[in-house]
C-alpha cells in the first residue's frame, strides 16, 4: 500500500494491492501506459486491462472473442488467378462512396467476378453485398449504352441513338441558344453521391462554365458535419474514427454496417474485443443491435441529447483540462451554454431516461482514447449545425483529437482535394456571381462562399425558381449521376419543376425516371468501366486509391470525358483534354511526387501516420485553436453555439396538427441491399428486401388495425404514400420509421415537406416530421 | 491429399445482418437469379423482449454438414457422398433433380438449382480452400462472425462461451444458449 498523488486532479489516493497486480502483468508490454496508470486515481484513469473505474451498474461486457478475427493475408497481388485464369485488377468500389479495395476478375473481355481485396487494410478483405452485385449493375439490362436523343414527348420514353459528336453539339448548342436568350444564370448542374473524384469535377466544371451546381445531398449529408467540424475543430476529424485502438465508441446517428462497410469491418472488430459501444439511434438496427448503451431519442433531438452529454462532461469535470486549458478557446460560453441544459430537461425532450444519458456520458468521457463517429442522422432536424457542433466537440473536450485510438486528422500530403482552390476554382466566384446562387443569403453556409467546401445552390429554393421563374428564369438542367425524380423531398414539386424545363441533359448508367425526362441521354461509366484517383475520408484517412477501367460495354464514357468534351465545345476554359484522363491525375497528385503511371504499377499508396499534427501549427481555425464558441457564426452575427430547436413539425410545437397526424415520422434508415436510389434492379440484391418496410411499434399497430407485412398508407398534409408495415418492438409507439428512395408510390419524398428548412445550412428536416398510417383497404 | 481441417465458426454475437455472406457465395458459385439457389442464408430474429431488454440478432445459416447426413440417405443415385474430412459433397453430375434431398434436409440447406436443374449446397468454398483462399463468406463478413479456423483455434476461442457443436461447423455465443 503506497499514497500517490493523481497528475491529473492532484488528489491522494492508495494504490490497492489487486491492482498492482493487474498492471504489473502488463508491465512488461507496455511500461509507459503502466507508469501513466499508476500516477493516475481512479476517477482520472482510463479504463485499461480489463479494469472498470466507473459505471458499475453498467451492463456487463461479456463478449471477447480472443483470436484476430480475420489474418489479413499478405496476399501479393496476383495480375493472374490461378484457379479460373482470369485477369485480377485492383481497383476501388464505387457503388456506393465508401471506396473499398476491391479486385475485379476478368477473363475473354467479361468482369468474372467482384471480390474484396484481402491484402487491404481499409477493408480487411471484405466488400459488402452492393459492392459484390457490381457485376449486375454492369451487365444490366437497362444499362444505357449509347448517346441518345428523345424523339417523343418528354418521359413518353421514346428514344433514338445517336453519336457522341451529335449528342454533345446538340447539347452545347441548346446551352449557349438558353444561355443568349435567358441569361447566365438560367443554366443549372446537379449531382448526387460522391463517388470517387468527380463528383467534384461537376463542380469544378460549373464554376469554370461560371454556372450554379446543386448537389441533392449536401445540405441534407455531409456539409453540416464538415461546416461543424470545420469550424470547430479546423478540419473532418470528427469522420475519422480510429477504431483500431480505442477503449470505447461512441456512435450517432449512423448505422456503419449497412452505409459504411469497410467501417464496420473496423468497429465490429473493436466491438468484439470488448470494447463498450454507445449508439444513439431511434430504433433497434444492425448497429445499435450491438450497443451496450442504446440510447433512443426522439428522432430531431440529437442537439438536446448531444447538449446533455457536455452537461454531464463539463459538471462532473470529466473533461480533458489540460487540453481544454491549452487548445480550446470558449469554453465558458459553451459550460454556461451546457448548464441551460440539466438532464431532467433533457429527458423531457428527448425522451432518453436521464440514468441512461448520464451512463453513457461518463462511459465516452472516461475512457481514454474514446472515438465518435456520426453520420447523416443527425443532418435532417430542425438545427443541423447546432446537432453536429454538439457531436464535434465531443472529441475536443475529451481529449481525444488526432491521438492513436481518438478521432484523426486527415493526412493526405499534398494530394490535391475539394478544399484546393486550384482544383475547385472556387476563388473565380466574384462576389455578383456569388449574389446570384440560389439560398446565397439565406443559407450562407451552404451557399455563399462561406461554404466549407464550396457553394451549392438550394435544392427547394431551386425547384421553387424554376416552377416560378424569380428572381430570374431557370430552362435549362445538365444531371450528372443523380436521380432527382426519387432523391430529394417533396417529388411533386420536383417533378413539376423538371418537366416545365426547355431542355435536359443526363448522364447516367441506368435508365430511370429522371432518364426519361432527357432531351438528351449520355452513358456514364460504372466503376468497372473507369479509372479514378482518390483520397477522400469516407474511404481512409491517409490513402490514396485507384480504379482501373476493366472493360467497356457499348460507348460509355468517363464521367471525366463526358464534361471535358462538353466544355470543349460550350468553349469553356480552365478543363482537361477529354482524350484522356491522365492529366486530370496527375494534376490531382501534383504536390505529392506521385503520377497516375506509378500508382497503377503500386495499385495505391498510404502516407504514413502522424498523430497530434496541432501541435506543430495550431488548428486551422483563426484562432489556431478548437473553438468551441466559433468565430465564423460570430462573425455572420448568429449564435455560435449549439441550442435545441424543435422541429417545426412535432407533437410539442404543432399539438393541433399532431391531433391529426400523431405519429412521428422519421425517414432514410439505410439498407444494406441498396445505396440510396440505386440496386433496387438488380434482383440478387431486390431478393433480399423486395419492398420497402415501414417500423411500427406492435402496440401502435394493434390500435390501428395492422398487421405484420400489410400494406399501408401512409399521409401527412402533403400527400400520401405506400408502404409495408414491419412491426418491431424495437421502436418507440409514437414514432415510425420509413426507408427512403424507393419510386412511384412507395417513395417516401411525397410525404416530405421541403419549404422549413435548417437555418444557414437549409437542410430539410426529413427525420422528424408528421403523420398518421392506416392500412391500405 | 483432398483433406480439409480447418472448421467454420460462426459467432453469432458479430453478424450485423449486411447479407455480405449470400452475395459473396451467390458470386463465388455463380447462382444468379435465374438459378433460384442460395447456399447461404441470413436469418433476422426481429427484436424481443428477453429478461427486460430488448434483442435483436441475425443469424447466418450455412450447410453444416451432419453427421448422420439425412440428404445423403435420402438420395436414390448417390450424387451426395460424405468425405473422410466431414465434408458432405453433391455431385451435381450425378444428381437426377427428384429433390428428395431439398425435404429431407432439417437446415433448409441443400437447394434447387433451376438453371442445371440440380441440387446444390454450401462446399465450404472446396475450390478456394484448395488454393489456400478462404471461402468467400468468410473473406466478406463484415460483422466477422464466419471464421474459418483450425480445431486449435477453435477450442481456444469457444472456451466458456455456449457452443453448438458439429462435425465441421460449430455455432457460439456470448449471449444465448445454443440447444440442438
Amino acid at each position: 500500500m503506497s499514497d500517490m498523488v493523481c497528475k491529473k486532479c492532484g488528489t491522494s489516493w492508495i494504490v490497492p494491492k489487486k491492482l498492482k497486480s493487474i498492471l504489473s502483468k502488463a508491465r512488461s508490454s507496455q511500461p509507459e501506459r503502466y507508469n501513466e496508470l499508476l500516477s493516475l486515481c481512479p476517477k482520472c484513469r482510463p479504463q485499461a486491462f480489463g479494469e472498470r473505474t466507473i459505471g458499475k451498474d453498467l451492463k456487463k461486457v461479456p463478449r471477447s472473442w480472443r483470436i484476430p478475427r480475420r489474418r489479413v493475408e499478405e496476399r501479393k497481388p496476383v495480375k493472374v488467378d490461378p484457379r479460373s485464369g482470369a485477369t485480377v485488377y485492383q481497383s476501388q468500389c464505387y457503388i456506393c462512396n465508401s471506396g473499398c479495395d476491391a479486385l475485379v476478375f476478368e477473363k475473354d473481355g467479361k468482369v468474372i467476378k467482384v471480390e474484396g481485396d484481402p491484402s487491404s487494410p481499409i477493408t480487411k478483405g471484405t466488400l459488402c453485398c452492393k459492392g459484390l452485385a457490381s457485376k449486375e449493375q454492369l451487365y444490366h439490362k437497362d444499362r444505357i449504352l449509347y448517346p441518345m436523343k428523345r424523339i417523343g414527348q418528354r418521359g413518353e420514353g421514346r428514344w433514338q441513338r445517336i453519336s457522341w459528336d451529335e449528342a454533345l453539339d446538340t447539347a452545347a448548342g441548346r446551352f449557349k441558344e438558353i444561355e443568349k436568350k435567358f441569361g447566365p444564370d438560367s443554366i443549372v448542374l446537379a449531382t448526387g453521391t460522391k463517388r470517387g473524384t468527380w463528383v467534384d469535377y461537376v463542380m469544378r466544371f460549373a464554376n469554370a462554365w461560371r454556372k450554379q451546381w446543386t448537389s441533392t445531398g449536401w445540405a441534407q449529408c455531409a456539409i453540416p458535419r464538415l461546416s461543424a467540424g470545420g469550424m470547430v475543430l479546423g478540419g473532418p476529424a470528427a469522420e475519422c474514427p480510429d477504431f483500431s485502438k480505442t477503449t470505447c465508441i461512441l456512435v450517432w446517428g449512423a448505422n456503419p454496417p449497412n452505409n459504411w462497410p469497410h467501417q464496420a469491418v473496423h468497429l465490429m472488430d473493436a466491438w468484439s474485443r470488448g470494447v463498450p459501444m454507445i449508439v444513439v439511434d431511434p430504433e433497434l438496427r444492425e448497429t445499435s443491435s450491438k450497443a451496450d448503451i442504446w440510447l433512443q431519442l426522439r428522432p430531431g433531438t440529437d442537439a438536446a441529447l448531444g447538449l446533455g452529454f457536455i452537461n454531464v462532461i463539463i459538471s462532473e469535470g470529466l473533461y480533458d483540462k489540460e487540453f481544454v486549458e491549452k487548445w480550446c478557446i470558449g469554453f465558458d460560453e459553451l459550460k454556461a451554454r451546457a448548464g441551460e441544459y440539466d438532464l431532467d430537461r433533457v429527458e423531457k425532450i428527448t425522451w432518453v431516461p436521464k440514468a441512461k444519458i448520464r451512463e453513457a456520458a461518463r462511459l465516452y468521457a472516461t475512457s481514454k482514447p474514446a472515438c465518435m463517429m456520426h453520420s447523416v442522422g443527425i443532418e435532417q432536424n430542425a438545427d443541423t449545425i447546432s446537432s453536429c457542433l454538439t457531436t464535434v466537440m465531443l472529441p475536443a473536450l475529451t481529449g481525444n483529437l488526432d491521438i492513436p485510438g481518438g478521432n484523426l486528422y486527415p493526412m493526405f500530403q499534398g494530394m490535391r482535394g475539394r478544399d484546393d482552390l486550384d482544383y475547385t476554382l472556387k476563388h473565380t466566384i466574384t462576389p455578383e456571381r456569388e449574389k446570384n446562387i440560389l439560398g446565397s443569403t439565406q443559407y450562407p453556409l451552404l451557399s455563399s462562399n462561406e461554404c466549407v467546401l464550396y457553394p451549392t445552390a438550394h435544392n427547394s429554393t431551386l425547384w421553387k425558381t424554376m416552377l416560378d421563374g424569380k428572381p430570374y428564369p431557370m430552362k435549362g438542367i445538365y444531371i450528372h449521376g443523380t436521380h432527382l425524380a426519387v432523391n430529394v423531398a417533396n417529388t411533386q414539386q420536383v417533378t413539376a419543376a423538371l418537366r416545365g424545363l426547355e431542355f435536359i441533359v443526363v448522364v447516367d448508367i441506368l435508365m430511370n425516371p429522371t432518364a426519361e425526362l432527357a432531351d438528351i441521354l449520355l452513358p456514364a461509366a460504372t466503376w468497372l468501366e473507369r479509372d479514378e484517383v482518390a483520397c477522400h475520408i469516407q474511404a481512409s484517412y491517409n490513402a490514396i486509391q485507384i480504379g482501373q477501367a476493366v472493360v467497356r460495354q457499348g460507348e460509355c464514357r468517363s464521367n471525366y470525358a463526358i464534361m471535358n468534351d462538353l466544355a470543349k465545345r460550350l468553349g469553356v476554359e480552365n478543363m482537361f483534354p477529354p482524350e484522356s484522363d491522365e492529366p486530370f491525375f496527375d494534376f490531382m497528385l501534383g504536390k505529392t511526387g506521385l503520377t497516375w503511371k506509378i500508382l497503377k504499377e503500386k495499385g495505391g499508396h498510404t502516407f504514413p501516420d502522424v498523430f497530434k499534427k496541432y501541435e506543430k501549427n495550431g488548428f486551422n481555425t483563426p484562432s489556431k485553436k478548437v473553438e468551441l464558441a466559433n468565430s465564423k457564426m460570430k462573425r455572420l452575427g448568429v449564435d455560435p453555439l449549439p441550442i435545441h430547436r424543435e422541429p417545426s413539425e412535432s407533437p410539442i410545437s404543432t399539438p393541433e396538427l399532431a391531433k391529426d397526424y400523431p405519429l412521428i415520422i422519421t425517414t432514410g434508415g439505410r439498407l444494406s441491399m441498396y445505396r440510396h436510389s440505386e440496386g433496387r434492379n438488380i434482383e440478387i440484391l431486390r431478393e433480399l428486401m423486395p419492398h420497402p418496410l415501414m417500423s411500427i411499434h406492435p402496440a401502435t399497430a394493434q390500435g390501428l388495425g395492422i398487421l405484420d407485412g400489410d400494406e399501408v398508407v401512409v399521409e401527412t398534409p402533403r400527400g400520401s404514400m405506400e408502404a409495408w408495415a414491419n412491426l418491431t418492438e424495437g421502436i418507440h409507439p409514437g414514432v415510425v420509421q420509413l426507408p427512403s428512395h424507393w419510386s412511384g408510390m412507395n417513395n417516401v419524398n411525397l410525404v416530405m415537406d421541403n419549404e422549413r428548412c435548417a437555418p444557414l445550412i437549409g437542410s430539410t428536416q426529413l427525420r422528424c416530421q408528421l403523420c398518421r398510417v392506416k392500412r391500405k383497404k | 491429399m483432398n483433406r480439409t481441417v480447418k472448421k467454420m465458426l460462426v459467432v453469432l454475437d458479430c453478424c450485423v445482418g449486411c447479407h455480405a455472406c449470400e452475395i459473396a457465395c451467390r458470386q463465388e458459385h455463380d447462382l444468379t437469379h435465374e438459378t433460384g439457389s442460395k447456399w447461404c442464408r441470413v436469418m433476422t430474429v426481429k427484436p424481443r423482449r428477453v429478461r427486460d431488454e430488448l434483442h435483436l440478432d441475425y443469424f447466418p445459416t450455412l450447410c453444416v454438414h451432419c453427421d448422420d447426413p439425412l440428404c445423403l440417405k435420402s438420395c436414390p443415385v448417390e450424387a451426395i457422398t460424405k468425405r473422410e474430412d466431414g465434408l458432405v459433397l453433391v455431385n451435381g453430375q450425378k444428381c437426377n433433380g427428384c429433390r428428395l434431398c431439398i425435404s429431407a434436409c432439417p437446415y433448409g440447406a441443400m437447394s434447387f438449382n433451376e438453371v442445371t436443374k440440380a441440387a446444390g449446397k454450401c462446399d465450404f468454398c472446396l475450390g478456394r480452400v484448395e488454393y489456400g483462399i478462404e471461402p468467400s463468406c468468410v473473406q466478406h463478413c463484415l460483422g466477422g462472425a464466419l471464421r474459418y479456423v483450425s480445431p486449435e483455434e477453435l477450442n481456444e476461442v469457444t472456451k466458456g462461451k455456449h457452443t453448438a457443436f458439429f462435425e465441421k461447423v460449430c455455432y457460439a455465443s456470448s449471449q444465448w444458449k445454443l440447444v440442438l
